[in-house]
């Protein structure tokens, strides 16, 4: 009962201080506190619901059971996030974008490719991922390089089509200026085409991170060696230590918003003339 | 007045009556996808077993992503088909699960090794690649490994590297693993199909080399049981299910057809359901529904004898894991 009260109260306190919060002006700490506080009175009143009501911890353990859990496993889930993130994960997300880049670009150049390629592409990015991941799971083998294939194919459509929409951006007065200038076609590229692109293709980056990692990690259920995050997820549910599973819950949404905030930053760096980034 | 009470009595007499022949509603939660597996319960159902100890049965199957012991915790269902590792690491977890009645005497799991990789016993092991499931599939493996006195952490000299492998025989003919694990009543048969005699495979099974662990058992919550009402559903469930058991290993032909009509999803075949029912014909055989202690003791002490950080099945003797009130009660 004492900790019913205690949700309901961790409930009543966030709503009372972020109703206060939203009539003060606003300054950069405020607007970072009401999401704060919103955050932690969910956590509070998550563990007041399980506590006080006595759910199994196999259905949905407390918050600091969690939290134990990811202290007490922090090896564990270390070597998790480097076999699914960094090898699975990050070099799939580079190859995949990269090739995207590229072809996008070859596509731009050659009209012929347009009309070949991106009807192929649409096809392949309405594959669903778990049609595909124990197909390349045969063809790649157990370890990272399979999880980095279907990160590679999850990517690439995205990427190709918002860079072919981004090399289009430039309009004709631009393109005629350079012209004017006597810039031939890599100029032209360098200077205007692929900078008026940045907007779109980071894009299709920013959507790239999220689907690398629900790739990386969707793809593990279908073999995978002893380690990565996505095994770990399927099979601590087997052996109901939920607490291990949503401890690597955690980690991949940390990793997820961090691996998008990177890339907004960069993009802010890249694109500051573009008035989407003007204040 | 004294017309009036004997009116009620009998009004109240003949809704009991009535009660009493509605049948009871009941929900079973197996262990994985429809198949002959559970040929017994699709069977006791379809030929009207349970209807005649007056029970409305819900038979859910299962599936990779769904674990029984968390649906009767949330209470989807009242009775659940799980192996009996699972079901002890449960109860250590705080998911007070019951083993009331165990249809399958023996196990069918088992590791396959392909000769032409050079593994002839288990002294070739080390620095081999095996496939494992996992799911309630690694406890004996651990076991086992630990036995032999090989760690798991990788292949070399003491040590093999352990997958996880979906549930195919894919990675043993695509050579991607020397051994790999397979039910006799399933992937055994898909590594036959692939074109691989039996006599170019090794296979060790779990049950002759001592590791052996109890698989489709029925199970309860331990709460549910002090109902009487309850013990008294579950008594006439499991007379119904034996039946439905017995029924199947001597009609396979029938019980296999029963199978494919129940299968919602339509992905079973005949043929395959019918090796299906023979092979677990020959595990059900040997029990009439009732636990064997001595069994059950087997597989305490193999998941006992591993314990690890990796393989966290069980770290202390159970105690009341199992009753005999209810197979007592039903078959004798």
């Amino acid at each position: 009962m004492g900790w019913i009260v205690f949700a309901l109260a961790a409930w009543a306190l966030g709503w009372l201080l972020n109703v206060w919060l939203a009539r003060q002006p606003v300054t950069w700490w405020s607007s970072l506190a009401a999401p704060v506080i919103f955050g932690l009175t969910l956590l509070a009143v998550w563990e007041g619901v399980v506590r006080g009501f006595e759910i199994n911890q196999v259905l949905l353990p407390a918050p600091t059971a969690i939290a134990a859990r990811i202290g007490s496993s922090a090896d564990l889930l270390w070597a998790d996030f480097a076999q699914t993130v960094l090898k699975g994960a990050l070099s799939g997300y580079v190859i995949g974008c990269g090739a995207a880049f590229l072809i996008a670009v070859a596509v731009d150049r050659f009209p012929f490719l347009q009309r070949g390629l991106l009807p192929v592409g649409n096809f392949v990015a309405a594959l669903p991922v778990i049609g595909m991941a124990p197909i390349l799971v045969m063809w790649f083998g157990f370890d990272w390089q399979s999880k980095a294939a279907v990160v590679v194919v999850m990517v690439f459509f995205p990427m190709l089509v918002n860079t072919v929409q981004g090399l289009q951006a430039a309009d004709a007065m631009q393109k005629d200026l350079m012209r004017t200038y006597a810039a031939g076609y890599w100029r032209t590229l360098l200077k205007l085409r692929l900078p008026a692109a940045m907007p779109f293709i980071f894009n299709g980056l920013k959507i790239g991170t999220t689907l690398a990692l629900i790739g990386a990690i969707v793809a593990e259920f279908f073999g995978s060696p002893i380690v990565g995050m996505g095994f770990r997820i399927s099979t601590s549910v087997g052996q109901l230590t939920l607490d291990l599973v949503w401890a690597e819950i955690f980690v991949a949404a940390l990793a997820g918003s961090a691996f998008y905030g990177v890339m907004a930053l960069v993009e802010q760096r890249v694109t500051f003339w573009h008035p989407s980034q003007r204040n | 007045m004294k017309n009036m009470t004997k009116i009620a009595a009998g009004a109240a007499l003949g809704l009991w009556g009535t009660m009493a022949q509605a049948a009871d509603d009941l929900t079973l939660q197996l262990k994985w996808v429809t198949q002959a597996q559970f040929a017994g319960y699709y069977v006791a159902k379809d030929k009207g077993f349970y209807e005649e100890e007056g029970l409305n049965v819900t038979i859910k199957p299962g599936g990779p992503d769904i674990a029984p012991e968390q649906v009767i915790v949330g209470g989807g269902a009242d009775v659940i088909v799980t192996w009996m590792a699972a079901g002890l690491a449960a109860r250590e977890r705080g998911v007070p699960l019951v083993n009331i009645a165990q249809p399958f005497k023996t196990g069918g799991l088992q590791v396959n090794c392909l000769k032409s990789t050079g593994v002839e016993s288990t002294d070739d092991f080390a620095g081999r690649t095996m496939g494992v499931w996992f799911y309630g599939n690694e406890y004996p493996f651990y076991a086992w490994m630990a036995s032999l006195g090989l760690e798991t952490d990788g292949a070399d000299d003491n040590g093999v590297t352990v997958l996880k492998q979906a549930f195919s025989a894919d990675p043993l003919i695509q050579g991607q693993a020397d051994c790999i694990s397979t039910m006799t009543y399933n992937e055994y048969r898909q590594i036959l199909q692939a074109g691989i005699t039996p006599e170019e495979l090794v296979t060790f099974n779990y049950l002759d080399m001592g590791f052996g662990m109890l698989e489709d058992g029925l199970y309860v919550l331990e709460d549910d049981l002090e109902d009487p009402a309850f013990k008294d559903k579950m008594v006439r469930f499991v007379r119904a299910s034996m039946k439905g058991w017995k029924y199947a290993e001597e009609h396979q032909e029938e019980a296999a057809e029963i199978v494919i009509e129940n299968d919602a999803s339509g992905a079973q075949e005949l043929d395959h359901q019918l090796y299906m029912v023979g092979e677990v014909a020959k595990l059900t055989a040997g029990s009439n529904g009732t636990l064997d202690e001595a069994d059950y003791a087997q597989t305490v002490n193999t998941l006992l004898s591993a314990v690890s950080e990796e393989n966290p099945a069980i770290t202390k003797e159970p105690e009341g894991a199992w009753t005999h009130a209810i197979t007592d009660e039903a078959l004798n």
